[in-house]
């Protein structure tokens, strides 16, 4: 039976790969769902390892992939922690019942109260703002206002901004909602469209570049783009993002839009308490710096200074929404932006 | 009860039970379809749907045209005709394959922007700045041309293994009766390798359907990207799985289409004396644009891209951390390794009881066996996990163990994923390899006694070790590329060097995500070569 001999053998060379990646042994861990995939995140993981000898498990992926994984395997579920890019994210994880409230004095000391759940679901770790970026040659700043300026008239043709499918635009539209309505929120989405300098297409860097070769003036983008684009290994890109300066919109009203990247701890955690620790962790001052400088992003821990680059940007007013309503609103920005026609 | 199902012997009870596990996430996947129509399904049909259908025809169809007019003219070219370099383009043609169109059309756009360096030396050393316009690739016709030059060698390598055995007695029969190379090209080399090139284009057209990192970039909403949306952004999987159904009927449609075209006609030409052309010696201007043609091809498939990628990996060397690379090369050979033996191992199964077993059930094997490469990633993804939980459950309860997702958090579950997506290639190749080597050694070596096992193993098996390699080195290729089922369904802490990749561009860090794209081009084309170099030996 030469047929058994050969087939068994490499069977057993298979299972034996497969399950390489199953044992991982029963040592103190803790398992995290992320769709940050810093280099530097890494290495702040790599740390925390050393500190507590708690082995973090990361599985990265799409934050609304994640979400549907973490939901579909219920009770089950490998996640402890979750963190997304965006706070309308983790209020539909808590939404669909993934998340649990923590009770934790260090955590509502590191993170300010508007910048985490209403009630303690999950907690903001770095914030951006979503920002006007304008051509220093063609546009005066005096010209620039607010959010609703932008359907003005006087911005025909001369507006960027990327496609609704991305969920940055969603949430900037939803905070719109909660805050005008959601009838103004429809003319301000339409009239943006009207204005635009073209269909829009590419990421927010795109947006950025075609303002440097004169698609359009200004942009719509966050702010660790720019931060980006300023550090970018190609010194073109380099050129371009100088030419540039940000706005900060609406700072004499409804203030700036913002969003955060957040973590929750997951309803079914396995490891509870090591999950904690590395909540702690990383909203700590050690961590902030490192966590927030490593996507050009403000730290959310008031103790902790932002970079030189985003302070030389100077404070700004942010909206004081409760960002869970970002996530409240997500469909409903999604399906007007349909209707108004924002491809 | 089970002699008339035809489980007669070990063959048909394990490929009878390979196709109802194949079979398992797409009944998960269809119970959806029946479930009511929601607010969410309106929206889409009213402003959304339309969009969806007129932008995937449009791809689809021009992606297909334009593979055909490249794919087969070169296969004919570099079959007829002797010209500068004709033998490497033999090889070199198929290698845009070892690129995936995402990273293609990452790299283009990085090429072609304001930023990137022809714009940059136009400007700075002539201070020229050009309309942008004539630069913007993110446009269907972009796309199209992403899709076309990134997956031509699908109809170049079928069409060209084709011409290669069939063509040269037709051929010089045409020549003595005095036609013309126009009219041999038309006439009869195009109706013949027609099964071929539809075979290539089927394989294009599904690629294309099925994309999802091209057109996302791009911002051109697809019944892909939809489908990933409307379940993610819009959490509603019951209109997603519509979605897919929609998708699914259109593909059934081309399909059939295809079919229904060829009517009663069918030129299947195929001789089993193999004898190959004898290519002409080109000289001249003749020589010299059949040169360029092919070299233009080759250049903006592979060439170019590369070279963009090693200057982005040589700007970026030194700001790439704790890459972890090694690990990485090693998940992703291993991945894509273990997967194509696997679907390999299946594919013989099943085509062997196809085969050997003629009734019902066998002749729908071969359907189900490629089904999964018509349905999109996304939904094979939502299938495949849901069947892991259940299986899941079902451990639970007999071990008594709770909170524990033995196969769900294994690898098991992503390589059962490329086994339902990429069976369909296996199976191709085997089937073809099957068909080559008939039926009359195994009849022979049953009539002494031997069973099918011990037949296949001693007689089967040596004359079918070409097909199998190049089937085996076809679905690696497909698994080291492939991105939506890895993204989705991998275990913990486990890389490859595709989503990393991914993951780099996906954060507009495209300098820093070149040099593991290299990588997997560079594995790719080593693929590519042993395919190559198989098929030459088999001959």
């Amino acid at each position: 039976m030469r047929f058994l001999n050969k087939g068994s053998i490499l069977l057993i060379v298979i299972l034996v790969f497969s399950f390489t990646t199953l044992i991982m042994g029963a040592e103190e861990e803790v398992n995290l769902y992320t769709n940050r995939h810093y280099d530097t995140d890494k290495l702040l993981l790599d740390k925390f390892e050393e500190k507590t000898n708690i082995k973090v498990n990361v599985l990265k992926g799409g934050s609304d992939e994640l979400i549907e994984k973490i939901d579909r395997e219920g009770e089950d579920t490998s996640a402890d922690l979750l963190i997304t890019a965006d706070a309308g994210r983790l209020h539909r994880a808590k939404n669909k019942g993934l998340l649990q409230q923590i009770e934790n004095d260090t955590l509502f000391n590191n993170v300010p109260e508007n910048l985490r759940d209403t009630e303690n679901y999950w907690f903001g770790l770095t914030v951006r703002g979503r920002v006007i970026v304008y051509s220093k040659d063609r546009v005066d700043p005096s010209e620039l206002s607010t959010y609703g300026d932008l359907t003005d008239d006087k911005w025909e043709n001369r507006i960027l901004v990327r496609s609704s499918s991305n969920i940055y635009n969603q949430s900037l539209l939803a905070s719109f909602i909660e805050i005008h309505g959601e009838e103004w929120a429809t003319e301000w989405a339409a009239g943006v469209v009207d204005n635009m300098a073209r269909k829009p297409q590419g990421n927010d860097r795109a947006q950025a570049t075609a303002i440097a070769s004169g698609v359009g003036d200004i942009a719509i983008m966050n702010t660790y783009y720019l931060g980006k684009m300023l550090n970018s290994s190609n010194p073109e890109e380099v050129k371009v993002a100088k030419q540039l300066e940000i706005f900060f919109p609406s700072q004499e009203t409804t203030g700036t839009h913002i969003n955060v990247s957040g973590i929750g701890l997951t309803k079914h955690a396995k490891n509870k308490e090591n999950a904690i620790k590395l909540m702690e962790y990383l909203s700590s001052v050690e961590a902030q710096e490192m966590f927030a400088k490593a996507n050009y992003e403000y730290p959310v821990n008031p103790n902790v200074e932002p970079s030189n680059l985003l302070s030389s940007w100077g404070e700004f007013k942010p909206q004081s929404i409760n960002l869970s309503k970002l996530g409240e609103y997500n469909k409903k920005a999604y399906m007007i932006f349909n209707r108004v026609g924002w491809k | 009860m089970f002699k008339k199902i035809g489980f007669t012997n070990k063959w048909s009870v394990i490929s009878f039970f390979l196709i109802i596990l194949i079979l398992m996430p797409s009944v998960f996947i269809l119970i959806g379809f029946f479930n009511p129509i929601s607010d969410t399904w309106l929206h889409i049909r009213r402003y959304l749907l339309k969009d969806y259908i007129y932008n995937s025809v449009i791809l689809v169809f021009f992606t297909g045209l334009f593979s055909i007019i490249i794919g087969v003219s070169l296969a004919w070219f570099v079959n007829a005709y002797d010209f500068k370099y004709s033998n490497f383009f033999k090889w070199g043609l198929i290698l845009p394959l070892a690129v995936p169109p995402y990273i293609g059309s990452y790299t283009y756009v990085g090429l072609l922007n304001y930023t990137g360096v022809i714009q940059t030396f136009l400007r700075n050393n002539f201070e020229l700045v050009l309309n942008q316009s004539y630069f913007n690739i993110m446009s269907l016709s972009g796309a199209i041309f992403i899709y076309t030059i990134f997956l031509y060698p699908y109809v170049f390598l079928i069409t060209h293994a084709f011409l290669q055995k069939q063509s040269a007695s037709l051929v010089e029969v045409s020549k003595t009766l005095g036609k013309s190379p126009i009219s041999i090209f038309f006439r009869i080399i195009l109706p013949i390798s027609r099964g071929a090139y539809v075979a290539g284009t089927t394989l294009v057209v599904l690629e294309v359907l099925n994309d999802y990192g091209v057109v996302k970039y791009f911002g051109i909403s697809t019944f892909s990207t939809s489908i990933f949306q409307t379940w993610f952004s819009l959490g509603d999987i019951n209109s997603a799985i519509r979605l897919s159904v929609y998708l699914m009927a259109f593909v059934i449609i081309v399909l059939f289409l295809e079919k229904l075209s060829r009517g009663g006609k069918q030129y299947s030409y195929s001789n089993t004396k193999i004898k190959p052309l004898k290519a002409k010696k080109l000289t001249g201007w003749k020589n010299w644009s059949m040169f360029i043609y092919a070299f233009t091809v080759i250049s903006l498939g592979f060439i170019i891209p590369v070279l963009q990628l090693i200057y982005w990996s040589i700007i970026s060397y030194g700001k790439i951390l704790n890459m972890n690379i090694i690990q990485t090369v090693l998940n992703s050979i291993g991945v894509s390794l273990v997967g194509s033996f696997i679907i390999l191992v299946a594919a013989v199964i099943i085509a062997n009881t196809v085969r050997i077993k003629k009734n019902i059930l066998t002749k729908n094997y071969a359907r189900i066996a490629v089904l999964g490469y018509s349905i999109p990633g996304a939904v094979i993804a939502v299938g495949v996990m849901i069947f892991f939980l259940k299986m899941d459950n079902f451990i639970q309860l007999i071990s008594g163990q709770n909170n524990m997702l033995l196969l769900s958090s294994s690898i098991f579950m992503l390589i059962f994923a490329y086994l339902i997506r990429f069976l369909a290639i296996g199976y191709n190749s085997v089937e073809s390899g099957f068909n080559k080597i008939g039926t009359d050694f195994h009849e022979a070596s049953r009539t002494l006694g031997n069973g099918i096992t011990k037949t296949f193993f001693k007689v089967d098996l040596p004359m079918m070790k070409p097909a199998l390699m190049s089937g085996f080195l076809l679905v690696s290729i497909e698994i080291l590329k492939e991105l939506p089922l890895t993204l989705i369904l991998r275990p913990f802490n486990f890389n490859t060097l595709a989503t990393r990749a991914f993951e780099y561009a996906n954060d507009e860090m495209i300098h820093e995500s070149a040099i593991l794209s290299l990588i997997l081009i560079f594995i790719s084309v080593i693929l590519v070569y042993s395919l190559t170099y198989i098929k030459k030996k088999g001959r």
